[in-house]
Order: C-alpha cells, then sequence, then structure tokens
C-alpha cells in the first residue's frame, strides 16, 4: 500500500493529477476496499499533499491567500454537505460518479495542448508571473459596481479579481465534489479562478493548492467521526503519496510526459470503464 | 483595506509564519504515521486487517502503550487539523492587523469546520 500510494503520488505529481483521482480507484480496485473508505483516506492524503505544497506556495507568496481563504469558506461548507450526502448515496450511484470524473479528466489529458497540469501542480512546484486570463481587468480605474470593494480587497498585484459570485457558487460545488470523490477540487476550482475570476493560472493554481487542505478537512473530520477511515490504510498510503509527490516534482522536469499522458489516459479510461461496471453491479 | 494599506505582518510576514506551521504540522503529522506504520510492521499487521475504530478516549492509553493504531490516528489528527491551525493563525494575523473582514472570514471558516465536528459526532452516534 505504500507502493500504490507512491505511485498514485509520483505520477499524480507528473501528470498534474491529485493523489484522489488516482488513489481511489487504486484502493477500490486494486485492494478491494470498500469505495467509502477509499475515499476517506484519499481524503487524508489529499490534505497531505496540499499541506506541503501550500506550504511552498506561500513561502513563495505565489498563493492568494485572502482570496483563498474567502473561498475556501465556501468549499468547506459544500464539503460538509459532500461528507453527509456521501453517507447517504448509493455506493453504485458514487461509483458511477467517479467514472464520470475520470472519463472527464482523461479526456482533458488528450485534449490539453501544454497547458500547465489544473489539480495540483506537486509539492515543490515553482511560481512565476503570467499573464490573467483573458478579459481580467488590471488597472484600477474599473467601472465599480456591487461586489466590486470586496473583489478588489482580494485582488493581487496585476490582475483584479471578478465574478465573486460565480467564485462562490463554483466553490460550493468543488467543496461538494471533494468530499463525494475524496479529491482536492483543483479541476473545478483552476478553470473557474482562471477563467471566470481573471486569477493568473499559476496563482490559481497555487491557491487552489491552499485551499484543498481545509476543504478535504472538512468532510475528512466527518468520515474520521462516521468510521469512514481507516487507519491501517491511511498512514501508508499518505506517506507513499506524500514520498512520491515529493520525488514526482523533482523530476518533472527532466520527463517527457506526452507518452506518459498518452499512456496514463488510456489507464483512466480502462480504470473509467470498470468503475462503472463496479456501478452496474 | 487596500494592498498598500496591509501591515507587514498580514502580508508577507504572515505568509512566511502560516508556510512554517504548515510545513510543520505536515512533517510532524507524516512523521507520526511512519512511526505508526513502522509499529504495524513490528506487530505484524497488514493494512487489510479489519479496521480499528476511531476513540478519542482510547486516544493516550494507545499512544503511550505504543500501539500502531493509537500513532496511527495521532498522526491522522495531527494531519487533518494541520489547515484548521493555519486558519486559526491567520484570524490572529488579521486581527493583529486590524484586517476586520479577514478576521470574519477565518473565524467563519473555523465555524463551519466546527460544525463539521458536531454533525460528524451527531451521525457517528446514530450510526452506532
Amino acid at each position: 500500500m505504500l507502493g500504490a500510494g507512491a505511485g498514485a503520488g509520483l505520477f499524480g505529481s507528473l501528470l498534474g493529477l491529485g493523489g484522489g483521482t488516482l488513489i481511489v480507484p487504486l484502493l477500490t480496485l486494486g485492494f478491494g476496499l470498500p469505495l467509502r473508505d477509499a475515499v476517506g483516506v484519499s481524503l487524508v492524503a489529499v490534505i497531505v499533499t496540499s499541506s506541503a505544497s501550500a506550504s511552498v506556495f506561500l513561502q513563495r507568496h505565489a498563493a492568494n491567500l485572502r482570496l483563498g481563504m474567502t473561498l475556501e469558506l465556501f468549499t468547506a461548507t459544500g464539503a460538509i454537505v459532500g461528507g453527509i450526502v456521501a453517507f447517504a448515496l448509493d455506493v453504485r450511484l458514487l461509483a458511477g460518479l467517479f467514472a464520470a470524473l475520470l472519463v472527464y479528466v482523461g479526456l482533458s489529458m488528450v485534449l490539453r495542448r501544454g497547458a500547465p497540469p489544473a489539480e495540483a501542480e506537486g509539492i515543490a512546484a515553482a511560481a512565476d508571473d503570467d499573464p490573467p486570463a483573458a478579459g481580467a481587468v488590471l488597472d484600477d480605474t474599473a467601472r465599480a459596481g456591487p461586489g466590486q470593494g470586496v473583489a478588489a480587497r482580494l485582488s493581487g498585484p496585476g490582475y483584479r479579481v471578478h465574478r465573486l459570485g460565480a467564485g462562490v457558487a463554483g466553490s460550493l460545488f468543488a467543496g461538494v465534489v471533494s468530499a463525494l470523490l475524496g479529491i482536492g477540487g483543483g479541476t473545478v476550482k483552476v478553470p473557474l479562478m482562471h477563467l471566470a475570476m481573471g486569477v493568473p493560472l499559476r496563482v490559481a493554481t497555487a491557491t487552489s493548492n491552499l485551499m484543498m487542505g481545509v476543504t478535504a478537512s472538512a468532510s475528512a473530520v466527518i468520515y474520521l467521526l462516521r468510521g469512514g477511515i481507516d487507519p491501517y490504510v491511511a498512514g501508508p498510503t499518505a506517506i507513499g503519496v506524500f514520498v512520491g509527490a515529493s520525488i514526482g516534482s523533482r523530476v518533472v522536469h527532466r520527463i517527457d510526459l506526452r507518452v506518459l499522458r498518452l499512456l496514463f489516459t488510456v489507464v483512466l479510461l480502462y480504470t473509467a470503464f470498470q468503475m462503472a461496471r463496479k456501478a452496474l453491479g | 483595506m487596500s494592498q498598500a494599506a496591509r501591515t507587514p505582518l498580514a502580508g508577507d510576514a504572515l505568509d512566511a509564519a502560516l508556510a512554517r506551521l504548515l510545513a510543520i504540522g505536515t512533517f510532524a503529522g507524516v512523521g507520526l504515521l511512519a512511526i505508526g506504520v513502522g509499529l504495524m510492521a513490528v506487530a505484524g499487521r497488514s493494512p487489510l486487517d479489519p479496521k480499528a475504530q476511531f476513540d478519542l478516549g482510547r486516544l493516550p492509553v494507545d499512544v503511550m502503550a505504543g500501539r500502531p493504531e493509537g500513532v496511527l490516528w495521532l498522526g491522522l489528527l495531527v494531519v487533518i487539523a494541520t489547515p484548521s491551525a493555519r486558519v486559526a493563525a491567520s484570524l490572529a494575523g488579521f486581527a493583529r492587523a486590524g484586517e476586520r473582514a479577514m478576521v470574519a472570514v477565518s473565524a467563519a471558516i473555523l465555524l463551519v469546520i466546527a460544525v463539521g465536528v458536531i454533525i460528524g459526532t451527531a451521525l457517528g452516534e446514530s450510526a452506532a
């Protein structure tokens, strides 16, 4: 299980996927763990990788702390709703949702053309300057409107946050999805912040990583208290993911990811097929 | 409050303090989990053994006795609590800097997590 966690952490880091996307099917299909227990373990792994990478991002002032904390109020709320709903839903429905997630991630990897990963960039990911998304307002003379005062306070150097309402709604959704499927939710939050809110991609990625810890811990508490976390599985898996992600972030620049990404897409789609079979009983 | 008006404590210094806190929490949690996994190996426990149930009352005894599940639970608690500790530290930093809006946001996040603990406890007891 240490090796499985390390593999998930390593490939997750190399391919820009959060550990959860890989850990849940690995534990469910590979080790026969009940899906809900796998989600609980995955949430622990998400917290470990988030805390480690957020530490680096904060040290480099790459994450927008104020924006992240404002949005994580809503991701945490969504996570608690998701944590409650997860125990009420039929496991086959959860498996079906996970299969859909895997298909989405797999197709995103095929369609992506050199774009930075959305879910998690690895523990030692570097932050640098990049342009804000198209439509971002850069000057302070922007027309004031409802919520502009708050948005201005949450903006960073060189970019101005907008469409805060969309950010709030999207964050609630990301929190629910995170708690249901045991993922960090970066696949929702990064495009949301970058494309809808005008946050530069690197800042959005760093801020999303920062938010994952609180989001996952809000639902992990519910899983823990409801007996949904197995310490004998969570311990080795979390250590493995931590070590694997650390190694991956150090070798990512030396590896040609195109072939790896293509191969992994095939694996993801096959895993989605297996999860769909589980969903159909 | 504009960016220029922020005090250093609520800017770069706060980022650095939070980064240190997260690093310490992560390494402490992962370190405890590593010790727990080592104790698992010594005790001949497999990850696929029947699940150990979380019992906060037994935790100190299990940890002091060096039982693998006790040390693993302690490590998991440290891991899960680290992001909340970051929020609490942010609250203190924003309070000292006089950023009332962010103090309110930080307090609200802690409140949401506390609600999660209460709901989790209630649901756990009803399921038991």
